[in-house]
């Protein structure tokens, strides 16, 4: 099976779903509005009663500042806000991975809210436990970078101009971003494995080890090669947004609303991610 | 090595002599005009680099003339470099003291020293064993070794000079502030034994070397002899009078000579390409310029015209591709700061782009100074150009106009401050905030807004308001930022706020004023002020005692806004008696344009003091407000109570009523409680709400992501 054919069925996989996407955004959309409610109501009443008046010695952004800087004694306040709105997120975003993943996996291709929830309370645990399990890989993966990283530090601390300072940065960077890469599609594989090979969770680690051993590099590559259009495509998208002018009502409705499409769009890149791996998996799990 | 140096011995007498000839020619014939009129100081030093071990080896005599009517029986020397000589020196106790950001860390090999080996009057007088470290500052550390006090053999009487021969070794510190070196790339500053500045009848005024502070000194006139490896490229301060290889040794000595100057810095680095350029005042100045600014100042043009200057740039081979850039702010900069405050009076102003990780960018010394910059740059940013112009602006305030950077900090880096940006709005007008990720340049993928530097300044300085006065000794402030924010942005809001109030042609005249008269001087805040009141003609001590003595915010806003309609029946009981608070009676503060069976809405305004700073007499605020017929009225309030409250009565509701619509008191510290609008606009909020939004969901996606 070639490149494009798993593209193909992971795309093909991830449209048929698309409502996945939406409900995610949806539920998405819900907590950050209630995390964006307490600053969102301090700038508004605090900028001339809801409206702002035309005559303004600053331009609008600093004004934003100024109120902001103006209550600072509200930030610590909102820190454990929202810091407790990410912790109990993070609880809810286990179980919509549960959603996301049995949905998306399962041969039946109706997707209702219903099924999805169930798909979420299913599998919730078994992803907890997946989570906690990954942690001691994500030590690894910090032990390694830093590793990997060394010589390009020691090469930016003797450096004489700025170039080899910014370069190895940059490279670090990638490093990162690379290693990431490979762990992160460790956990996505275990993931799979749980729900459609119904395995508890060592199992599915011990299987997508054995897996991993025989196609990491081609898989990782696919995964890698994904990520690179994912991520032009992102770059597109903002440079896009960066040219609509949000002086007019007009403007900054299209950019909301593109704004919008830009999230719609990376969730469903998960999903053709989470399709993708799935289809790579299947098509090649027999041959471990 | 063992470090020592090896100078050339020259008859030491004879030396002497003439040294001594030559400062009685320079105090008894001046010629030049606008030079210091008393000058107590005179150097000539000779010091070798030697880079493998980081150490400079110098000799020399300085003249110190003694100007005052006391008798002084003392010599007090800065010795900066101590500071960076172990964690007991003042400057590294503050540093540890620090809780918001470290400026200063040190590793073990990083420490420097100044170490004087010799110490004698002209006549041999050995002045080494009376030599001690003081620390004259509170509190007391006994530490401390960047002050050093030396007897001498008799108290010297008014008008007699002294000659100092001395000898000293220092070692380079790597981290040092200001100062430093990495790899063979050198910039030295604060290297050389400093007299303090002796104040007649207070005595030495000669501080430790602080965290938060900068220096003071006497005008001088310097010659300086550096011989460095001929691999190195040098500058320095002044002008470079002689240049001569050593094929034997292998090295350069350069002979820099300037008048007229309190301080000297020098560099030295391999990395360095040197390009020289004019500033042509007739190429760059218009007539039409030249014109519009003398009526400004009530001047001729020909008072103001401007001499041409040699520019000198030391720039690392890999900035060298914004050469032309770094000239063209350097030339603006020459070009507003000479019209408005007077014609930059040196020959040459050596730009230095300071060599790589030696911790000396944006620094000022007298015709030279440091700028900073990164080998990939944004053209929207104009990141080098405020260094540069800041940094030359020094020349002015600090360089000419000497004020003690130790005691009054603001008077030359508020003044400055506030100079850059308008020097900056002059040239370039305004800028987008950089955004850098790992030394990449990002605006041209995240907008950034393009705002004026006195915006931001005013902006980020409010905070420290009730913090720290703006005048206050520089190791007082609470910390570092506090220090910095105070004496750089809120004093510079404060001049621009004065500059709106008094208006610009007074303003400008004030500045030149002041630059003009205290040229080759030691001013104080007092004379800022004696300046301020006898040009503008206006008492305003009440200005400078809330904003500049006091620790106190200044807010003033628009509390609430009320419109409703009145009724048109009032229920209770009326007799037909007229009462002095008869419904029908109008107040003086009232409008009505009540016509038969139209709506009437009853406006009220509540005007609100919340800052402790308060309007000086005979100064009023306006309130301007503004009705949905297009209909204005304008109020006055005079500020001392802490609220007041306008009512008006119009066949229309408001629109929007703005306190100080014409943006006088920028020293406000929340412009954005000045505005209150009914109706108007909801785009901009609404695009914030989306933004903010947006924000929030990617987070919560790049986590859910993530897990």
């Amino acid at each position: 099976m070639s490149l494009g054919n798993y593209l193909e069925a992971g795309l093909n996989r991830a449209l048929s779903r698309f409502k996945i996407a939406l409900y995610l955004w949806l539920i998405i959309s819900v907590v950050a509005l209630i995390a964006i409610t307490p600053i969102g109501s301090l700038v508004r009443s605090n900028l001339g009663h809801l409206t702002l008046s035309q005559d303004l010695s600053m331009p609008f952004e600093l004004n934003i500042v100024e109120v902001l800087i103006s209550n600072q004694n509200i930030f610590a306040p909102y820190t454990v806000f929202l810091i407790a709105i990410v912790l109990i997120s993070m609880l809810l975003f286990i179980f919509l991975k549960g959603g996301l993943f049995g949905r998306m996996l399962n041969q039946d291709n109706r997707i209702n809210i219903s099924n999805f929830l169930a798909d979420g309370s299913r599998y919730f645990w078994k992803f907890l436990l997946s989570l906690i399990i990954f942690l001691p890989f994500l030590f690894i993966f910090f032990l390694l970078f830093r590793l990997l990283a060394a010589p390009l530090e020691a090469w930016s601390d003797g450096a004489v101009t700025e170039w080899p300072v910014i370069i190895s940065a940059n490279l670090k960077l990638l490093l990162f971003v690379l290693l990431l890469a490979a762990f992160k599609l460790l956990l996505d594989l275990v993931r799979i494995i749980i729900v459609t090979e119904s395995k508890k969770v060592w199992p599915a680690y011990c299987l997508a080890i054995k897996f991993l051993s025989r196609h990491f590099f081609s898989f990782w590559g696919l995964y890698l090669l994904l990520g690179l259009v994912v991520a032009l495509i992102c770059l597109g998208w903002l440079l896009v947004g960066q040219q609509i002018s949000s002086n007019h009502l007009a403007g900054i409705l299209i950019s909301i609303i593109l704004a919008q499409a830009f999230l719609m769009f990376r969730l469903l890149a998960r999903q053709l991610f989470i399709g993708v791996e799935f289809s790579y998996y299947s098509k090649r799990k027999d041959k471990v | 090595m063992d470090g020592r140096i090896v100078l050339k011995k020259k008859p030491d007498t004879l030396k002497a002599v003439l040294l001594m000839f030559w400062f009685i020619c320079l105090v008894f014939l001046k010629s030049w005009a606008g030079q210091a009129e008393d000058k107590p100081l005179r150097y000539d030093l000779e010091v070798e680099l030697l880079p493998e071990v980081r150490m400079i080896q110098a000799r020399g005599t300085i003249v110190w003339s003694n100007l005052s009517q006391d008798y002084v029986p003392d010599i007090q020397l800065h010795l900066y470099w101590n500071a960076f000589k172990n964690e007991l020196s003042t400057m590294a106790k503050e540093a540890r003291r620090e809780t918001m950001y470290k400026r200063y860390q040190v590793r073990k090999d990083d420490w420097g020293y100044l170490k004087i080996t010799s110490l004698t009057t002209v006549d041999g007088y050995d002045l080494m064993p009376t030599a001690a470290f003081i620390s004259p500052d509170e509190p007391p550390n006994p530490d401390d070794q960047t002050v050093l006090k030396v007897d001498l053999p008799e108290p010297l009487a008014p008008g007699q000079s002294i000659i100092l021969k001395l000898q000293f070794q220092a070692k380079v510190p790597q981290n040092g502030i200001r100062v430093g070196c990495y790899k063979d790339g050198f910039f030295i500053s604060q290297w050389f034994p400093k007299p303090g500045v002796y104040e007649e009848g207070k005595g030495w005024n000669c501080h430790q070397y602080h965290l938060n502070s900068e220096f003071f000194a006497d005008f001088a006139d310097f010659k300086v002899r550096i011989t460095v490896p001929q691999n190195l490229v040098v500058g320095a301060c002044g002008e470079e009078i002689e240049r001569i290889d050593d094929p034997v040794t292998g090295k350069t000595t350069y002979t820099f000579e300037q008048q007229d100057i309190h301080d000297f810095a020098w560099t030295a680095s391999p990395r360095f390409i040197k390009i020289e350029r004019w500033f042509r005042a007739e190429d760059q100045v218009s007539p039409e310029e030249y014109q519009t600014i003398a009526e400004l100042l009530e001047l001729t043009p020909e008072e103001i015209k401007l001499p041409d200057v040699r520019m000198i740039l030391l720039i690392e081979k890999q900035h060298q591709h914004q050469a032309e850039r770094h000239f063209k702010a350097l030339m603006a900069a020459i070009k507003y700061y000479g019209l408005w405050y007077g014609p930059y009076p040196y020959r040459t102003i050596t730009m230095v782009d300071p060599p790589f990780r030696t911790g000396s960018g944006g620094m000022e010394y007298p015709t030279l100074f440091t700028a900073g910059t990164s080998v990939i740059l944004d053209k929207k940013v104009l990141s080098p150009e405020q260094v540069i112009v800041h940094e030359f602006g020094h020349n002015y305030w600090y360089g000419l106009v000497a004020n003690n950077e130790f005691e009054e900090a603001w008077l030359d880096e508020g003044i400055n401050t506030y100079s850059t940006a308008k020097v900056l709005e002059a040239a370039y007008g305004p800028s987008c905030l950089p955004v850098r990720f790992n030394g990449l340049p990002l605006n041209w993928l995240l907008k950034t807004p393009a705002i004026y530097d006195w915006q931001l300044g005013r902006l980020i300085s409010g905070p420290v308001a009730k913090l720290d006065p703006i005048v206050k000794e520089s190791w007082k402030f609470y910390n570092s930022v506090s220090y910095s924010l105070n004496v750089y942005y809120r004093a510079a809001t404060c001049l621009q706020t004065l500059e709106r109030y008094l208006g610009e042609k007074s303003w400008a005249k004030i500045m030149r004023t002041y630059h003009m008269r205290y040229r080759f001087k030691h001013p104080t805040i007092e004379d800022f002020i004696q300046v301020v009141k006898e040009v503008s003609a206006k008492d305003l001590n009440w200005f400078f005692k809330e904003f500049f003595f006091k620790a106190k915010d200044f807010d003033y806003a628009i509390g609430a806004v009320e419109t409703r309609i009145k009724p048109e029946k009032f229920l209770g009981i009326f007799d037909d008696l007229p009462t002095k608070h008869s419904p029908q009676t109008k107040t003086n503060q009232d409008e009505t344009t009540e016509k038969a069976g139209e709506k009437i809405y009853q406006t009220s305004v509540t005007l609100r003091r919340y800052g402790q700073a308060r309007l000086g007499p005979e100064v009023t605020i306006k309130l301007k407000v503004e009705f949905e017929d297009g209909s204005l009225e304008w109020r006055e309030w005079d500020g001392q109570s802490r609220w007041v409250r306008f009512n008006f009565e119009k066949p229309v509701k408001m629109r929007q009523a703005v306190l100080d619509p014409e943006a006088i008191w920028l020293v406000d510290t929340n412009l954005s409680n000045n505005y209150y609008a009914l109706k108007g606009s909801r785009e901009k909020i609404s695009g914030l709400t989306g933004d903010f939004l947006w924000l929030m969901q990617s987070l919560l996606l790049s986590v859910f992501n993530l897990l």
